[in-house]
């Protein structure tokens, strides 16, 4: 197979995290009974008029805003219109004209460390449509999703890689969930990508014919479905052939593009202004308000946990969690050992969390309760196999640290005077021991250890034994 | 400048429409969209006409509605306002292809 330069942009539709409707104050929700989440202007009733919901444009400004867009100080919405009934006006609104926000860009990184920026053309907001399910005699139509306020991104022909499409996903789908914008959740369907596709032989040479893979399942299908779209369009070149503009769409069984559609004509949806909604103007206060509401964003989050001492691979588990890192958060002004906190929480409390199904807000732990668990972790009163043992005790009921480890009978020997003279009795029964380590075989420091825990039942606090060790043996 | 419209043009307006014409009435369109044409097409000796469009008849900015739930309608009314429907959902006739919209 020869080498062709390949030519990627993407469209991705979220659905913005509202309460409502874009144009309708219906509940926007996901995953209840069919037909029940609706109102006239949703159905198109006739005589109904559209109302612009404010939290709408609150996301939207904010997802510009992440997504280092320009904003658009007085926009309008147009009609794009078509037969079909997922839309019972026969237009959908969106916006052709005049986009929320525009010029900007996404920065992801590979995996050489190599950054680059990956160009926004546009983003604007839409309606989304009803929901149709095609059976062999009927299609049968669910309204909940119609009029779900919607957020397309579309990004310049920037991309070369399913690779690089990969990882712009990732990063879009991170940004605009720490966002709080949209779940951006694939499968249920609140992220949707369109990748388009075309290969030429040179830099010079005018963009190749393009084919468009819709209703990619999930991001490394988006990667697969790249790869093998460029691997079939170099096939079809090299063999001297050419195609028409396609619509093609992922099947992973079969992991391969198929043909959907070959778009003969254009698309004809004679656009033109909304009048049922006039001007919006942004304001200064409404982006600056906008801006108010971005929580910390995962770039930012890294850089902290970092900074605070934590392994790069650690500040990227956290980051994974959104529900852990806010939980981080909380510490991040507090005089605490942020290795022993990350351990504990991307340990033991995260297999519990994974066990139970449970994010760490539903559990009991308060700020507070962990600060004690790190602390007596950290001092070494409880040993790690204490912490498993308590683990859920602590997750479950609201008793304090200390009543909890009282429950469990971890009574440590905590007591310096009671601790040092077993150690003496200890070494006094083990010369060789003694003369081995004098000798400087480190190793007889831990049979030395084993034979205190064994006289205390494990009781003994391991720091507090280890110091009294050693200041014994050297004295 | 023609007079009439091709016959493809027509028919693709009327494939936009999703309607179907007889020969007559292909060869009446030609002729009669091609006027409606001629005539929307004066609009552009309009001086300024683009520089800025008045998209809606009052030039007050839109008011903005909060994001509070209101009422909805009961899925069964919605469902028996259709002409047809199978459970909760409302039917249609089978349609063949993809959504064109978002």
């Amino acid at each position: 197979m020869s080498n062709y330069i390949p030519t990627i942009g993407v469209e991705v539709h979220v659905e913005l995290k509202t309460k409502t409707k874009i144009f309708s104050n219906a509940r926007n929700g996901y995953g209840q009974m069919a037909n029940s989440l609706t109102n006239v202007i949703d159905l198109g009733y006739p005589g109904t008029l559209p109302t612009l919901n404010e939290e709408v444009i609150n996301l939207a400004i904010r997802a510009a805003t992440i997504c280092n867009c320009k904003i658009q100080k007085v926009m309008h919405f147009d009609r794009k219109n078509y037969f079909y009934p997922d839309i019972p006006k026969n237009y959908q609104i969106t916006q052709n004209d005049t986009p929320i926000g525009y010029d900007g860009y996404v920065e992801i990184t590979k995996e050489n460390g190599e950054t680059k920026k990956v160009f926004i053309e546009e983003m604007h907001i839409e309606e989304d449509t009803c929901k149709s399910a095609h059976r062999k005699d009927k299609t049968l139509l669910d309204f909940n999703r119609a009029g779900v306020p919607l957020i397309e991104i579309v990004t310049k022909p920037c991309m070369s890689s399913g690779e690089e499409v990969k990882l712009y996903l990732e990063k879009l789908r991170e940004l605009l969930s720490f966002g709080d914008i949209s779940d951006c959740k694939i499968e249920e369907g609140s992220m949707r990508a369109d990748v388009n596709v075309s290969i030429r032989k040179e830099e010079k040479d005018p963009l190749g014919v393009k084919a468009e893979i819709k209703n990619i399942g999930s991001i490394s299908n988006a990667k697969l479905g790249v790869e093998k779209e460029i691997e079939r369009q170099t096939k079809i070149y090299d063999r001297g052939e050419t195609f028409k503009p396609q619509t093609r769409r992922f099947d992973d069984k079969v992991n391969d593009t198929i043909l959907m559609r070959v778009k003969e004509t254009g698309n004809d949806y004679r656009y033109f202004p909304e009048p049922d909604i006039p001007y919006v103007v942004i304001t200064e206060e409404m982006i600056e308000e906008a801006k108010k509401g971005i929580p910390m964003l995962p770039d930012e989050r890294r850089k902290k946990y970092t900074e605070k001492g934590i392994l790069e691979a650690n500040a990227n588990k956290l980051v994974q969690n959104r529900s852990l890192s806010d939980f981080f958060n909380t510490l991040l002004e507090e005089e605490i050992d942020f290795k022993v906190a990350s351990n504990i929480l991307l340990g033991d409390i995260s297999a519990y969390l994974n066990r139970e199904e449970k994010e760490i807000t539903e559990t009991n732990l308060t700020k507070e309760r962990f600060i004690e668990l790190v602390k007596v972790y950290q001092e070494g009163t409880i040993t790690s196999k204490n912490l498993k043992e308590m683990l859920d005790t602590i997750l479950e009921s609201k008793d304090s640290i200390q009543d909890i480890m009282k429950e469990i009978g971890i009574e440590n020997i905590s007591d310096d005077s009671e601790l040092r003279n077993i150690i003496k009795e200890i070494l006094k029964k083990n010369p060789e021991s003694v003369s081995d380590y004098q000798n400087g075989h480190d190793r007889a420091i831990k049979f030395l250890m084993g034979q205190v825990m064994k006289e205390t039942k494990g009781k003994a606090n391991p720091r507090l034994a280890n110091d009294i060790l050693l200041e014994e043996l050297k004295g | 400048m023609e007079d009439k419209l091709t016959r493809e043009e027509v028919l693709h307006v009327a494939n936009l429409a999703r309607i179907k014409l007889t020969e007559e009435e292909i060869e009446k369109y030609q002729v009669e969209l091609k006027k409606l044409l001629t005539d929307v097409e004066k609009i552009n000796e309009v001086e300024g006409y683009d520089d800025d469009i008045l998209i809606a008849c009052w030039d007050q900015n839109t008011e903005l509605r909060k994001d509070v739930e209101g009422e909805m309608l009961d899925p069964k009314q919605v469902v028996e306002n259709a002409p047809r429907h199978a459970g909760n959902y409302i039917e249609v006739p089978v349609v063949i292809g993809e959504s064109e919209g978002a």
